[in-house]
């Protein structure tokens, strides 16, 4: 469920839009110096893929799905800033040509899931991965989706806080982070465990296939 | 109006209208917007009350059954003031959407607007495959697939999805290049 426009306020979007922006100028940089022939099309590419991962139902036990972020697959399979770069654009497009989740909410989801959650599954991976691949490659999947969950939680609850009236009323978000934390980070936590096989499967499966990849 | 200060008039407007904590601005901000949408008006209203349903109406059913539960009252202003801001909100993107060439408002980064055709049309390429897969996975068998059949077709997916990804890229590189598009 995308969170829309109006639930954050502006005094914490505005400065995620300032933090966002120098991650994107700084991730264009690092994913080709310029955008070339040949890193435009690779990113246009990553972009979509991440878009339409988006689409796939994972199923979970009692005939219940939950939709896959593919952060962590990215992230691990393509690295940090290819991974933060597409799930950026993927929050642009579904936002300003699709209408789905907010402009206004698009730093924070790019920051919490493009960055931080590409960030901790690359480098959990990168850490673990010596030791016991299949375990690195699980963790990776499952960190991916539960780091976001916990930073979202705390940006959510943190409304109340940065934007109440002179009664003390909220304007924005209503809840704290003591509803918050927990209704986010339990299901979270849960969901991250299929993620995290579908990360180890991916993995495997995309392993197979390695050899038809220039850029991997 | 070019594209392009649409598209500045629209950030402008959302950042406005995010400010706003009165219901009576925002309720005006409503219906100016509206008398903007036109006749597609309706529509659009209906659009923006869909995509917002959900997350709005859980957190605002949620909040009132907590105040109602701890203070014994019904927290109004907040409901009014909010639901009315995610509209305003909503309504202002699907208005851009519907009003403005995303595609043109980017023109002035040529290499932004590559980026943006290439990563929309192919994600609509591969998402139309991809319920293809799934209806192809439907309709093997009588009975609902089992969990572990359904994880390993939702595991080739993604790496069909990703080697087609990358098929499609090496493509475009070579397509551009042909064609000289960055020279």
């Amino acid at each position: 469920m995308h969170i829309p426009d109006g639930f954050i306020a502006p005094q914490m979007y505005l400065p995620l839009y300032a933090a966002a922006a120098a991650a994107w100028a700084y991730g264009a940089k690092r994913v080709g110096q310029e955008l070339d022939e040949s890193s435009l099309p690779w990113l246009a590419a990553l972009t979509s893929a991440s878009f339409v991962l988006s689409f796939i139902a994972l199923p979970l036990p009692g005939g219940t799905s939950a939709h896959v972020t593919g952060v962590g697959l990215l992230a691990v399979v393509f690295g940090f800033w290819q991974a933060f770069m597409a799930a950026s654009l993927v929050f642009a497009i579904q936002a300003l040509l699709f209408g789905d989740g907010g402009i206004t909410t698009l730093p924070l989801n790019a920051l919490a899931m493009g960055f931080a959650g590409a960030m901790a599954a690359r480098g959990l991976f990168l850490a673990l991965r010596r030791f016991h691949i299949g375990l690195a490659l699980f963790l990776a999947g499952w960190i991916g989706l539960a780091l976001p969950a916990l930073l979202i939680a705390l940006a959510l609850g943190a409304q109340p806080h940065i934007a109440a009236s002179a009664t003390g009323e909220p304007q924005y978000f209503p809840f704290g982070w003591e509803v918050t934390l927990p209704a986010l980070l339990i299901p979270h936590a849960l969901l991250g465990l299929g993620e995290g096989a579908l990360t180890l499967l991916g993995w495997r499966l995309v392993e197979r296939l390695r050899g038809r990849y220039q850029h991997v | 109006m070019s594209e392009r200060i649409k598209l500045v008039a629209y950030l402008a407007a959302i950042v406005a209208a995010s400010w706003l904590t009165s219901p009576v601005w925002l309720a005006g901000g409503l219906l100016v917007t509206l008398v903007l949408c036109g006749r597609a008006g309706p529509r659009l209203l209906r659009q923006a009350v869909l995509a917002t349903a959900a997350f709005s109406g859980t957190i605002s059913l949620a909040y009132a059954g907590y105040v109602w539960w701890s203070l014994h009252r019904l927290p109004l202003d907040w409901l009014i003031t909010v639901n009315l801001r995610v509209l305003l909100m909503a309504l202002l993107t699907f208005l851009f959407i519907t009003r403005v060439n995303l595609f043109q408002a980017l023109s002035f980064s040529r290499r932004l607007s590559f980026l943006l055709v290439l990563a929309v049309s192919q994600s609509l390429v591969l998402k139309r495959t991809l319920a293809e897969f799934r209806l192809g996975l439907e309709s093997r068998s009588l009975r609902p697939a089992s969990l572990s059949a359904r994880y390993r077709a939702a595991a080739h997916a993604i790496a069909w999805l990703l080697d087609r990804a990358l098929a499609n890229a090496h493509e475009s590189a070579q397509a551009m290049q042909s064609r000289g598009v960055f020279k």
